[in-house]
């Protein structure tokens, strides 16, 4: 990945030209809405959410491998930080400073070439990192010689680094491989309107509850028609990934839809037990980043190593 | 088996946007925020030795524990950065210089410099002034918090010393609070105001000795008298009468 790259990258260019006439769509559609004098307040403060937020996430995909990694990275340090802010993580500062130094190192790993390889991004290492965090997340109540209320310390720091941190990290590794465009503008593509669909056919459709002690506003409609949408979209886009075969599209297809709405629900019942509404106010009309990159954090680690077993790096 | 429900103590800003959290005081302590702290108090430290060779004068007049309140002259923005540095760095966190709301808490740039490289206390000189007070004297009831006030409540234009305001008074007069009474020089022809930058000027910052109020009887006479002893001791340190 780079600029010439992304210049010269015919799948750069029709995700472009895709989002940006989905992009004028919806807002020809809202502004109809609007003169038709129907109130457009709320969706219209999403919308100006994802204006501002597809330009940023185009860009640094354009800039490159080096941005998108360090995108990535940024992205769980702060997807955590609103996990820590919500639990009270946050107040540890050993417990949370471990975490956020060990996503650092993430970012540096999948940067830099495996070294006895020498292919971008160190594989090996990304992969056995847990072993080590966790090793060290477990010693600080050693090294601090405390027990009282460390299990839920301890337990809250190694969730926050595993979930928002190592496996949202895939996400970057994805960047080394040599379909990366393919790859990441599918998958942020496909994730996000898989959530779209789910609140559409919700919408629409929906009647039964999904999981209603979990989140009340999810239903069974929305879901199924959002997989449907899903298993659709590896077909419609195969242009980003030419060299998959029919089952590697419907695995994609299974990944996204059922791997994006398990993250969706499993921010839900996180957010329920604490008893918060939104995971932070960072993004008009999203809620907190965390909100808007949960469906991302099954189907990213899950999405790679299919990839990485079946469809060659590309 | 039966497991007890987890206690979470989600941070009491939790869903506000960021412009907001950031007027919000007290603030909720943040590690980012103090990591940036920390290096922009350093980097401070560095200018204003080189830049204004600055020299500070009473610095073992500050309290080594408990409360105190700094009370100085005001001239330019140069004087809360020294007196910023004059205090000892491990405090730095604890040091809160009261800044009018509505300059520098206007917007969010503001807001994030004035909150997180500052650590201003957002002081409300116009609707909410008793309110603000409150704030000043919840603070210094906690051990080891600074409170840094410009009585004048606002930049000299003409180089002379503004009347100080009944704010001080109210907060002091009656209470067991340390105040110290401050004077920078150089400030006015260093950095004027409507100024961009800051020239390089020599700065001398001057700490007077801890004066205390318990004694008076809380009242307008007292509010008044503590203003003109701590203006006075101001003006005096300076070298000069008000």
């Amino acid at each position: 990945m780079s600029v010439e790259l992304a210049i010269n990258s015919p799948v750069f260019l029709r995700y472009l030209l895709i989002v940006g006439g989905l992009l004028a769509f919806a807002g020809i559609a809202l502004g109809s809405l609007h003169l038709a004098g129907k109130d457009v307040a709320s969706p219209m403060r999403t919308y100006r959410g994802w204006l501002i937020m597809i330009p940023i996430v185009l860009g640094v995909l354009f800039l490159g491998r080096e941005a998108t990694i360090i995108g990535v990275t940024l992205l769980a340090a702060i997807g955590f930080r609103e996990f820590a802010r919500a639990t009270g993580l946050y107040e540890d500062w050993w417990m949370s400073g471990i975490v956020y130094a060990a996503i650092l190192a993430l970012g540096v790993v999948s940067m830099v070439p495996d070294p006895r390889l020498g292919s971008p991004g160190w594989y090996g290492f990304f992969m056995a990192a847990p072993v080590f965090v966790i090793a060290f997340i477990l010693l600080v109540p050693v090294v601090r010689n405390n027990a009282s209320g460390e299990l839920q310390k301890v337990a809250l720091a190694i969730l926050g680094f595993i979930y928002f941190g190592w496996m949202f990290m895939h996400l970057g590794l994805l960047a080394n491989t040599g379909n990366a465009y393919g790859y990441l503008l599918f998958l942020v593509f496909a994730v996000e309107i898989n959530d779209v669909a789910a609140y559409t056919f919700g919408r629409i459709f929906g009647k039964r509850k999904l999981r209603e002690r979990i989140s009340p506003n999810k239903t069974l409609a929305g879901s199924v028609g959002a997989i449907g949408v899903s298993m659709a979209l590896p077909w419609l886009l195969w242009f980003s990934f030419p060299h998959f075969n029919p089952a590697l599209l419907v695995l994609t297809g299974l990944i996204v839809g059922v791997g994006g709405q398990l993250g969706d629900l499993v921010i839900s019942y996180i957010k329920r037990d604490i008893g918060i509404k939104d995971m932070g106010a960072t993004i008009q009309g999203h809620g907190g980043i965390l909100d808007r990159v949960d469906s991302m954090i099954f189907v990213a680690p899950i999405f790679f190593h299919m990839v990485r077993w079946f469809g060659g790096t590309g | 088996m039966i497991m007890d429900t987890w206690k979470y103590h989600p941070s009491p800003d939790i869903g506000t946007p960021v412009s907001e959290r950031l007027r919000r005081f007290p603030r909720e302590r943040g590690m980012l925020a103090y990591a940036i702290r920390s290096v922009a108090a350093l980097m401070l430290r560095a200018w204003m030795r080189i830049y204004h060779r600055l020299r500070i004068e009473g610095r073992e007049n500050l309290p080594a524990r408990g409360s105190c309140v700094l009370v100085c002259n005001h001239t330019s923005h140069l004087d809360t950065l020294c007196l910023l540095s004059s205090v000892p760095l491990r405090s730095i966190h604890r040091c809160f210089p009261a800044a009018a709301a509505d300059y520098f808490f206007s917007s969010l740039p503001r807001s994030a410099v004035s909150a997180v490289l500052i650590n201003a206390l957002p002081f409300d000189r116009k609707a909410k002034g008793a309110e603000s007070l409150a704030l000043c004297s919840a603070l210094l009831k906690d051990e080891g918090n600074i409170l840094i006030l410009f009585p004048e409540g606002t930049r000299t234009t003409s180089g002379a010393m503004g009347r100080f305001r009944s704010g001080i008074g109210r907060l002091a007069a009656g209470r067991d609070i340390d105040i110290l009474p401050c004077h920078l020089e150089g400030g006015m022809r260093a950095w004027p105001k409507g100024r961009l930058f800051p020239r390089p000027r020599n700065l001398r910052l001057r700490i007077g000795q801890a004066q205390n109020y318990r004694h008076l009887e809380p009242g307008q006479e007292s509010v008044n008298a503590v203003c003109a002893d701590l203006e006075e001791r101001v003006a005096e340190l300076g070298g000069g009468a008000a």
